[in-house]
């Protein structure tokens, strides 16, 4: 019965991981550490798919490890660095490379045109995750939030779409965990600090689940690349004064326009 | 003595050359295996490999011999290639990260490593499968293994082939998308096979 129950989809992608993602959020928002809400939902569901295993590297167990490294950056870089834009350069040239490491033995066996094109949206669209997140998001915590749920929710749809439950799985994963980091934001109206700790894995990994989705399943680089609006969009001006739950749905509305523009994009067959 | 010592090596040598291991190719085109899965508890979905090539070696005096097939995973078909109102068809669903990665992996590999006879055929096969990275044992069964002349050349190619058996777990090759109820984790592979002599 059990075992039915978590093999359900809805379970593995949205209850579970937001679950995972709430007890963190209200136990460790005192220390600051309300971001791990995204790799305890990330990896909630990425148990239930994918098991545990990291052998062989393929680009989903890369894709893990990175996800894994994301949290301790962000930890690091909020309690041992002060952000400069020098800082949200180097995360996202990091960002870039740690992309380019996980879709690399793929794009290798690609004809060369399709594997630059490929290439190029992956970096381009992780770093500019990153940049925005980073750069924009990192000290407006419903901004964040809502721009990490219509990330998630948006990465999951699209990938579903381009074919990999898994991978729509695992972005869906994502949009549980900023709708738990959101929830208490907006039922207490004040904002819970996520910082470095929350942005770099929510950037990262949403990007990196993209990245994955487009060369082992088949999401366009177009909906790739518009994903990467959906932080942006999140940045659109919205009433100061209003509550803070209005400002969350305000911003999420935002964010989950380009998601849906996004997701129609990667309906096949738009283009060709 | 010495004409004696080449006249018996001599008598010897087609005795010498017939037990030598015949080297057969893998005929891609009548190469086919097929598998099978559980599918939500209900009902059983089979799909094939439209191709495969690889070679054969057999032994018949000293009933040995090995098995080397490549299988492209690219041609996967289960026979849904129209979408219809679906995003992606089933054999696109196939093709990607929850089954075969195509992309990442594009073949898979059976290398054996034993040959088991039943009197003058090849019974069982013991072998590697490498599947997404991941090799494990696959043993297979011969159900069937005739080797002769290929009529449709009036008898000018020699062949040898039959039809083998075998399942596995796909969960241990890290194929989990469906388990455990949505789609079975025991696969059963039926395959036809052809091969020319070199």
């Amino acid at each position: 019965m059990m075992q039915d129950l978590l093999a359900y989809p809805a379970v593995q992608a949205g209850v579970a991981p937001f679950v995972a993602a709430l007890v963190v959020v209200l136990l460790l928002q005192r220390a600051r550490l309300a971001g791990l809400a995204v790799p305890a939902a990330f990896f909630t569901t990425y148990a239930m798919v994918e098991g545990l295993s990291l052998t062989p590297l393929t680009v989903t167990h890369k894709l893990a490890l990175l996800a894994a490294l994301a949290p301790v950056a962000g930890v690091l870089a909020d309690f041992a660095f002060r952000p400069t834009r020098v800082g949200v350069v180097a995360l996202a040239l990091a960002a870039a490379a740690g992309a380019l490491w996980m879709v690399w033995p793929v794009l290798q066996q690609k004809a060369p045109s399709e594997a630059w094109l490929l290439g190029a949206s992956a970096l381009v669209s992780v770093a500019a995750l990153v940049a925005v997140f980073e750069g924009s998001l990192r000290g407006a915590a419903v901004r964040a939030g809502a721009a990490g749920l219509a990330l998630g929710l948006g990465v999951g749809a699209a990938a579903i779409i381009g074919a990999s439950a898994k991978y729509g799985s695992l972005g869906l994963s994502l949009g549980a965990a900023s709708g738990a980091f959101l929830l208490p934001q907006m039922i207490m109206g004040r904002g819970i600090p996520g910082g470095t700790t929350y942005t770099l894995p929510i950037a990262l990994t949403a990007g990196l689940v993209t990245a994955g989705a487009m060369v082992i399943a088949e999401v366009p680089w177009y909906a790739a690349l518009a994903l990467a609006l959906v932080p942006a969009a999140a940045c659109l001006p919205i009433p100061q004064r209003a509550p803070i739950w209005l400002q969350a749905v305000i911003a999420s509305l935002y964010g989950f326009a380009v998601a849906a523009a996004a997701c129609w994009l990667a309906w096949p067959q738009r283009f060709s | 003595m010495m004409k004696l010592a080449i006249g018996l090596a001599a008598a010897m040598l087609p005795l010498a050359a017939a037990a030598e291991p015949e080297s057969y190719t893998i005929d891609p085109y009548h190469t086919v295996p097929y598998f099978e899965v559980d599918h939500l508890g209900f009902a059983t979905m089979r799909g094939r490999f439209d191709r495969a090539t690889g070679k054969l070696t057999i032994d018949h005096a000293a009933k040995t011999g090995s098995i080397d097939i490549t299988i492209p995973t690219a041609t996967v078909n289960t026979g849904d290639t129209d979408r219809g109102s679906r995003p992606r068809t089933r054999d696109e669903h196939l093709k990607n990260a929850d089954f075969f990665n195509v992309s990442e992996f594009p073949t898979i590999t059976y290398k054996s490593t034993k040959v088991v006879f039943k009197g003058d055929n090849p019974a069982t096969v013991e072998g590697n499968m490498t599947l997404l990275g991941v090799t494990k044992p696959v043993t297979l069964t011969v159900e069937r293994w005739k080797c002769g002349p290929d009529i449709r050349t009036q008898g000018k190619r020699y062949q040898c082939g039959g039809n083998a058996t075998g399942s596995f777990k796909r969960s241990e090759f890290g194929m989990k998308y469906g388990l455990p109820t949505a789609i079975g984790d025991e696969v059963k592979l039926w395959m036809s096979f052809y091969g020319f002599k070199d």
